[in-house]
């Protein structure tokens, strides 16, 4: 039991104490999860509402094959995203890997078919009148779209933070293409990862703790957005 | 006659090799009231979304003030923005009445005060006055329709479409309704209403369409054909 309460204990000190490095890491963590949600959002979400809203053929096959993405693990992700950035990839002239850009790209692939599947959910269940209402109205198509982007507001922001769920907990993939390195690609799971390896456990207990309270802060961020969104 | 706001020829609309309409010739005249009548799927719900160009048809043309229009593609934003359609179980946004009525105009651009001002003047056209910032969707089925009828009248449309109106309406907003209709026509206003209300819509009707099995039956009483 003391490894449990030390390691709260020491995570509540690194919280107050202001520690200049568990700052930095979770700065880092957070601003590569944030940027890496809201790159794959950019494509999920359009894909999402489109997927969601159309009647095509392949749809089901669509929808079934970003349900199977959901299954991918981190670190085949991480694999590949290693692969194309690195020295002699496709696109290793970018120069990324062991970056924090590269942590952003992996996290981003790892988020984008969890925030389409859950866009297709949120609009396959919403109100089929939704689109049709808003173009008698006079919306353009791109306008129609939007009000039921706004009409599924609840589900997308709650897609938005499942893929941020994802991104800010997986240590796989920011391990392999970010390469762990202290004051620069170093992340709240690569710091446990790394702390556990060492036997510090207090030290990654603290660090999981500090983690949560990030995620806690972040999710209530997006609940406060969503009361005003109305 | 003057000249037809719609004019439909040759139209057919099918849903899985299904003919649900198949009109060889239909004019719908400004600033006349229409009823739309015909048994439980008839085409009458087909019919106005085709006219409200939110449904393209499979076939035939359809005319609006005298200029044909395309299928689809951007340019039937403009048309459409001429027309409105209360459907007949209208959706409402999840936001406020005030949000919902003034949504239209919105798009169109219009200045926040002009706005205020329409949405508060439509919803008292409705018996509404004073709902504006409840939720829309927390209100009652009848009241529900009622904003619908707002938010479409606060356009101003050059053609009204609008489908079953009268149901869910207690006898005194059905009253409401039947003054408000009644209005448009001295406007200019095409009104093409569908309806088994018969005693309210035969009424406000300058005129009645009859639909069986998607097809005009003529106003003698006689099948097409027989
Ligand atoms: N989206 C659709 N997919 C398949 N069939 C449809 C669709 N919409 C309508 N239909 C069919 O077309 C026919 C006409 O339907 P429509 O809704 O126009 O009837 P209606 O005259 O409005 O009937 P009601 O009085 O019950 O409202 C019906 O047979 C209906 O099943
Ligand atoms: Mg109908």
């Amino acid at each position: 039991m003391d490894f449990f309460l030390g390691g709260l204990t020491r995570g509540l000190g690194l919280l107050v104490n202001l520690d200049p490095e568990v700052y930095g890491i979770a700065w880092l963590s957070l601003r590569v999860s944030l940027s890496a949600v809201i790159l794959a959002a950019l494509a999920a979400v359009p894909l999402g509402l489109v997927i969601g809203q159309k009647e095509f053929v392949g749809k089901r096959f669509l929808v079934v094959l970003f349900n199977t993405l959901l299954a991918l693990p981190t670190v085949v992700v991480g694999l590949v995203v290693y692969g194309l950035l690195s020295y002699h990839g496709p696109l290793g002239g970018l120069g990324l890997l062991y970056t924090p850009g590269a942590m952003v790209v992996a996290q981003a692939v790892l988020a984008f078919p969890l925030i389409t599947a859950l866009v297709i959910a949120a609009v396959i269940t919403l109100d089929n009148r939704v689109g049709p209402t808003a173009l008698t109205l006079g919306a353009t198509p791109l306008q129609a779209a939007w009000a039921v982007l706004k009409e599924a507001r609840f589900a997308v922001l709650a897609a938005l933070a499942a893929g941020f769920g994802r991104v800010i907990t997986e240590v796989g993939a920011a391990i392999m293409v970010g390469g762990n390195i202290r004051h620069y690609t170093r992340t709240f799971t690569t710091a446990i990862a790394l702390e556990t390896s060492k036997g510090e456990f207090a030290q990654g207990m603290a660090l999981g703790f500090f983690l949560l309270v990030v995620a806690l802060a972040v999710n209530l961020a997006s609940h406060q957005l969503q009361a005003r969104w109305k | 006659m003057s000249q037809a706001l719609f004019s439909l020829r040759g139209v057919v609309k099918r849903f899985e090799q299904r003919e649900a309409l198949n009109l060889e010739r239909l004019d719908l005249e400004a600033g006349v009231i229409t009823v739309v009548e015909g048994p439980n799927g008839a085409g009458k719900t087909t019919l106005l979304s085709l006219l409200a160009l939110i449904s393209p048809p499979d076939r035939g043309r359809l005319f609006f003030d005298g200029h044909e229009l395309p299928r689809s593609g951007s340019q039937l934003t403009a048309w459409r923005r001429q027309i409105t359609l209360v459907a007949q179980q209208a959706y409402l946004f999840e936001t406020s009445v005030d949000k919902n009525v003034a949504y239209g105009l919105r798009l169109r651009g219009m200045d926040r005060a002009t706005r205020e001002e329409r949405v508060a003047q439509a919803l008292e056209q409705v018996g509404l006055a004073g709902f504006g910032p409840r939720r829309a969707r927390r209100l009652s089925g009848g009241e529900m329709q009622r904003v619908a009828l707002a938010r479409a009248l606060v356009l101003r449309p050059r053609a009204l479409l609008l489908d079953e109106p009268f149901a869910n309406l207690d006898p005194a907003s059905a009253q409401v309704f039947e003054r408000v209709l009644g209005e448009l026509p001295g406007q200019g206003c095409a009104v093409v209403l569908v309806s088994h209300a018969l005693e309210q819509a035969h009424r406000l009707a300058q005129r009645v369409v009859y639909l069986r099995e998607g097809r005009l039956v003529p106003e003698d009483g006689h099948r097409p054909g027989a």
